[in-house]
């Protein structure tokens, strides 16, 4: 999962080149990766990519801080560790 | 001529007496009366305000697609009429907003309709044009569900006191009403507001984006250049990457005043295309934009703060030599800042 993240971060959100390639702890606020419009489309690739669903309140920093906390965020979500956590 | 300290603050005194007493009045007498007697004290503040007047003549020369003088004069005199305008529309809000659904006909409605049928949200893309507040206010009010995107610039502006803090937030308050959610406030930093917006389209709601907006400093990287008002102005795109990542249809919204002044249309277009890259599916709303503006100059909010047309980048950073006086520090601060008489827009 980190790797295909990292990879779309990279490859679709980055751009300034110096900032790569990316450790999956960067912090993609602070270096300016994730603006709104780009939160909006790594929002629409992780549903995509992952079948999440990302409500409002979880658009927090802290979920999408870095590769890590996406990562973190998304495995969190998916839809059998859900029905796990309802269980 | 009003430019003291104490004019200025009887100025002050007179908006407020006006947004929150007078208008009020005017909305609940005959429309044809009341609003007649907005575009009196329009005049008057047309006549009074010599350094605002000024500094709106000068850049309708620049910019208002080859105006002459007295018509630029003329077109001042409708704006500072408008202004006082739409404070009546404001106050004719009440009751579920019918005293003012009677005096403004929406046209397009069924592309709205149409548009919400499919599924995916819509967009209504605008400006700070006419009164738009109003407008968007009157459309949820009719049945849409509306939420914009803006800041209510009265919470932000720097020099206003907490009591004007909460007399515009008092005034605002009709506005607010009427709208299915919160207005989502673009800041630097508040990263998710893209997210926010796409939720309301997900939602299947309408959307409000206002694209003349001077871009913040921290948002300058992402603004593009882009052909307005016959010159290349620094404008951003997001309404253009918001439909092109959801799919949200996107309709152009523009609200007219007609030559009685208490008659409106508000006119919603067809879809605008969205194909092609971001930039030249933006330029097909600024082109709307920028045609709505020439054609009918009075009604955009922008003409007499030269500080957010410099950021626009539509004029340079020397003032041009103004034909109706010299502009004073009273009359800087009330172009960047908003008087009474020229609500703080969110933007």
């Amino acid at each position: 999962m980190e790797t295909v993240i990292n990879d779309y971060v990279s490859r679709e959100l980055v751009q300034d080149p110096r900032l790569l390639p990316l450790a999956d702890d960067t912090s993609l606020l602070e270096t300016g990766i994730l603006d709104s419009l780009n939160l909006l489309r790594l929002v629409v690739f992780l549903e995509e990519r992952f079948g999440i669903a990302v409500g409002d309140a979880d658009l927090l920093p802290d979920n999408f801080a870095s590769v890590n906390a996406i990562c973190g965020y998304v495995r969190a979500r998916e839809p059998g560790k859900q029905e796990a956590a309802r269980g | 001529m009003g430019d003291s300290r104490a004019e200025q603050a009887l100025r002050g005194l007179e908006g407020v007496a006006y947004w929150a007493a007078v208008a009020p009045l005017l909305a609940r007498l005959p429309s044809a009366v009341g609003y007649r007697a907005a575009c009196r004290r329009g005049d008057w503040l047309f006549r009074r305000q010599t350094g605002k007047r000024a500094e709106l003549v000068s850049n309708l020369l620049m910019l208002g697609n080859g105006l002459g003088p007295a018509e630029a004069q003329q077109v001042a005199r409708d704006w500072f009429r408008f202004s006082s305008c739409e404070a009546v529309d404001f106050a004719r809000l009440r009751q579920g907003a019918r005293p003012l659904r009677r005096l403004v006909e929406v046209r397009g409605r069924e592309h709205l309709e149409a548009a919400l049928a499919a599924g995916k949200g819509a967009i209504l893309c605008g400006a700070h044009f006419g009164s738009y507040h109003a407008s968007f206010s009157l459309l949820h009010a009719g049945g849409f569900p509306v939420t914009s995107i803006g800041r209510w610039q009265y919470k932000y502006t720097a020099g206003l006191s907490n009591a004007e803090r909460r007399f515009w937030a008092h005034v605002y308050r009709r506005v607010r009403r009427l709208r299915q959610r919160p207005n989502i406030e673009p800041w630097p930093g508040r990263f998710q507001v893209a997210a926010q917006a796409a939720a309301v389209l997900r939602a299947n709601e309408v959307l409000t984006i206002a694209i003349d907006v001077p871009p913040l400093d921290g948002d300058r990287a992402r603004a593009v250049r882009i052909p307005f008002l016959g010159r290349q102005a620094r404008l951003l795109p997001g309404v253009a990457t918001l439909a092109q990542l959801t799919g949200a249809p996107v309709l152009m919204c523009f609200q007219h005043r007609s030559a009685d002044y208490r008659h409106q249309v508000l006119e919603i277009s067809a879809p605008v295309p969205m194909d092609g890259d971001v930039a030249t599916a933006f330029g097909r709303c600024t082109a709307q934009v920028s045609a709505a503006i020439e054609r009918s100059p009075a009604h955009w909010a922008y003409w007499p703060s030269t500080p957010d047309l410099q950021t626009l980048e539509l004029r340079g950073p020397d003032p041009a030599p103004s034909p109706a006086g010299p502009l004073t520090r009273a009359d800087e601060v009330a172009a960047q800042h908003g008087t009474a008489d020229h609500v703080p827009t969110p933007g």
